[in-house]
């Protein structure tokens, strides 16, 4: 399976599983269901990471289109235009940031879940109103997206979106300006430091290190770890639109983003972890410990892999 | 020297709004632990 099958796979994810979780988290609102609420912002997390790999998938297919002399200059009616590809792309690139945004809020929400009854009314409104303008602009990424694929939908005028071409604005500032990439550079490092620095001392901590640090102590640091996660993503975000080309049919950043993904799925188990609500001194369970060495191998995989994209593959 | 200067300012200031943040849902977070004392 090449990146373009991948796409083409997960190109329903963000539509289909962010409805889902809108419908639940609107339930949730409506029934002060608890158990909802908390299923519906898994769902946002779930989505919002799986949405990643959906648009970075998005430009290998654009490449092989290409490639492959599919791509018109706007003369032949029958061909994708590359304007309609870069509309697609500036859609897709608003709606990831915001995206982004609503998964990051959900998984502090979901953190403030655990530890009191219920989440203020200004977040769950928040994430509302957050979630629906998301699920519009995905809905019409998604909707220029489907006529890439199918002509059958394709009208004869051009496609425009007040988004423009944003990706390409984005990324076209990022690669002529230098001080953008380099601030975005030092900004990954900064964001990388706090959430391995956060992430490795609690895996330690479950792994029986330092048993007089109390487990409770250490629950306040998991936000710190999540905004750092949140800075490297949208500097990732800059790196991707700038130079998608040396992303794309990179092995070593397929293999990166499998190991964030597998890192967040890790990180979302740990919101639920029980060892939290343990006394200082006590041994977390065996499954936290599993979890705790699942979690320094999946972070020191997605460092690792980032830091081989030069060298397996032709990144810089 | 002017790039370093740029670089190090923007670097700076996202830090800072980052700290921000951090530290108002530290707080948050400490607030909830007092008031589940009561």
């Amino acid at each position: 399976m090449d990146p373009t099958h991948l796409h083409l796979l997960l190109n329903h994810v963000p539509t289909v599983g962010f409805g889902i979780g809108i419908a639940l988290f609107a339930l949730s609102l409506g029934t002060r269901s608890h158990h909802l609420k908390q299923a519906s912002l898994v769902v946002f997390v779930i989505v919002a990471l799986m949405s990643i790999p959906t648009y970075a998938t998005g430009n290998a297919a654009q490449n092989l289109l290409q490639e492959r002399g599919e791509v018109s200059d706007g003369t032949t009616e029958a061909m994708v235009t590359l304007t309609l590809i870069e509309t697609h792309e500036g859609a897709a690139f608003l709606a990831l940031g915001l995206m982004e945004l609503t998964g990051a809020l959900s998984w502090l929400a979901l953190w403030q879940l655990r530890r009191r009854a219920n989440i203020s009314t200004g977040m769950s409104g928040g994430i509302l109103l957050l979630s629906l303008v998301t699920m519009a602009l995905m809905a019409n990424a998604a909707n220029i997206g489907g006529m890439i694929n199918h002509p059958e939908i394709r009208g004869a005028e051009e496609v425009t979106t007040f988004a423009g071409h944003l990706g390409r604005t984005v990324g076209d500032y990022v690669r002529d300006t230098p001080w953008t990439w380099i601030a975005a550079e030092t900004l990954h490092f900064v964001g990388l430091s706090m959430l391995v620095g956060v992430i490795l001392l609690i895996d330690l901590r479950m792994l029986g290190f330092m048993p007089q640090l109390p487990f409770k102590a250490l629950d306040r640091l998991l936000p710190w770890a999540m905004l750092g996660f949140a800075l490297n993503v949208f500097t990732g975000m800059l790196f991707f639109a700038a130079a998608f080309g040396q992303y794309t049919n990179n092995p070593a950043f397929f293999w990166k983003l499998v190991f964030v993904l597998l890192a967040g799925f890790n990180t979302l188990y740990f919101t639920f972890d029980d060892t939290w609500a343990m006394e200082p001194g006590r041994d977390a369970p065996a499954l936290s410990k599993a979890a705790a060495v699942g979690a320094m191998f999946f972070w020191v995989g997605v460092m690792y892999w980032g830091s081989m994209l030069p060298f397996i593959g032709n990144a810089f | 020297m002017q790039l370093a200067m740029t670089v190090f300012s923007v670097v700076l200031g996202v830090t800072i709004v980052l700290a921000i943040f951090g530290i108002l849902i530290d707080r948050s977070a400490a607030s909830d632990e007092r008031n589940e004392g009561r």
